[in-house]
């Protein structure tokens, strides 16, 4: 179950945040996601692997917390997109199948012109996307 | 793909997703719209330099957002973290989308380590312009070099991007070059 998802800008600054739960530890996932920041940037700085991995979009799973696990995904723009999930098996093709969507949807919206680089995303019909695509990742392989 | 499958209407033409299209754009719909923007855009301002400096603003909007959608449908996964990958990137994908074919040609500098030129016999968006002899040497590439400036700065690797004509012998209409240079800290980290 996917509880949360960001998209964070390339310095940083939050553009979108969407959280899925009714619970009020909604400021807890935007900490959550805030911190896993750092670990992006650590592992864009210093990689630890060669080539072959170092332009990879999907960063994979960034950390696991207690009881969530956070993956992350880094566009070609700096632009990064963060999930935040409670599943205790999340296949490594699902995650990035899920990216690979959003990152759909990210372009679509920025492709808006009335869109400012930089600004938050206010396109509703983003967000009903997002909504539907996280909807589909629960339900497993079909998406 | 984006975009295939989906059936329902939107209720703004703004949130339709992007199709890949018929990858076929009408031209003269294009000259007009371009040859309305430079007009109106002349209204506007006093000097050369300030037009140059507002079709360039133009084109960093095209580019930013043809970044972002050149990568991810045509990269797929992979990230350019090499000059000379998005410089390529940019002679070829960017190019075949955008006009059709790929630049005439990408050169590197001889006096400067990080100036690169993309040249062109004749860049699209100048075929149906002819600049009068008062406006001196504006280009109204500028839109482009402003494409190549948004495409660059999002990608990480900051530019100043400038369209100069060039004249050759034996041809009427000079080549178009655009003059990438690229800023210090790029030079810190790819010049070495």
């Amino acid at each position: 179950m996917i509880v949360c998802v960001a998209v964070v800008g390339h310095q940083n600054n939050p553009l979108y945040l969407q959280s899925f739960t009714e619970a009020d530890d909604a400021l807890k996932l935007h900490h959550i996601v805030h911190c896993s920041l750092d670990v992006i940037d650590e592992r864009v700085n210093n990689p630890k692997r060669s080539a072959p991995t170092l332009n990879e979009t999907f960063l994979g799973l960034l950390y696991p917390t207690e009881n969530y696990k956070v993956y992350g995904y880094l566009t070609n723009t700096k632009v990064k997109f963060i999930m935040v999930t409670t599943d205790l098996d999340v296949k490594d093709a699902d995650a990035r199948n899920f990216f690979r969507k959003f990152h759909a949807a990210y372009v679509d919206a920025v492709s808006n012109p009335f869109h400012v680089p930089g600004k938050k995303i206010a396109s509703r019909s983003f967000g009903v996307r997002v909504s539907t695509i996280v909807k589909s990742f629960g339900s497993g392989t079909t998406g | 793909m984006i975009g295939v499958g989906k059936a329902k209407q939107y209720a703004n033409v703004l949130d339709k997703p992007l199709s890949r299209g018929r990858q076929e754009v009408s031209l003269s719909a294009f000259a007009f719209l371009f040859s309305e923007l430079v007009q109106y855009n002349q209204t506007q301002v006093d000097n050369i330099a300030e037009l140059e400096r507002r079709l360039e603003d133009a084109g960093y909007a095209v580019g930013a957002r043809v970044l972002e959608l050149l990568c991810h449908r045509e990269k797929g996964n992979r990230r350019e973290t090499r000059l000379l990958g998005i410089l390529s990137f940019i002679h070829s994908t960017v190019w075949k989308v955008l006009f059709g074919k790929v630049a005439d040609s990408l050169e590197k500098g001889t006096e400067h380590e990080d100036e690169y030129m993309i040249s062109e016999k004749e860049l699209l968006v100048n075929r149906f312009i002819s600049v009068p002899k008062d406006m001196g040497a504006f280009n109204c590439g500028a839109f482009v070099a402003g494409i190549v400036k948004g495409v660059l700065d999002n990608a990480g690797f900051p530019a100043v991007v400038t369209a100069h004509f060039v004249p050759i012998e034996g041809q009427q209409r000079p080549r178009t070059t655009i003059l990438i240079k690229f800023a210090e800290e790029v030079k810190q980290v790819c010049f070495v």
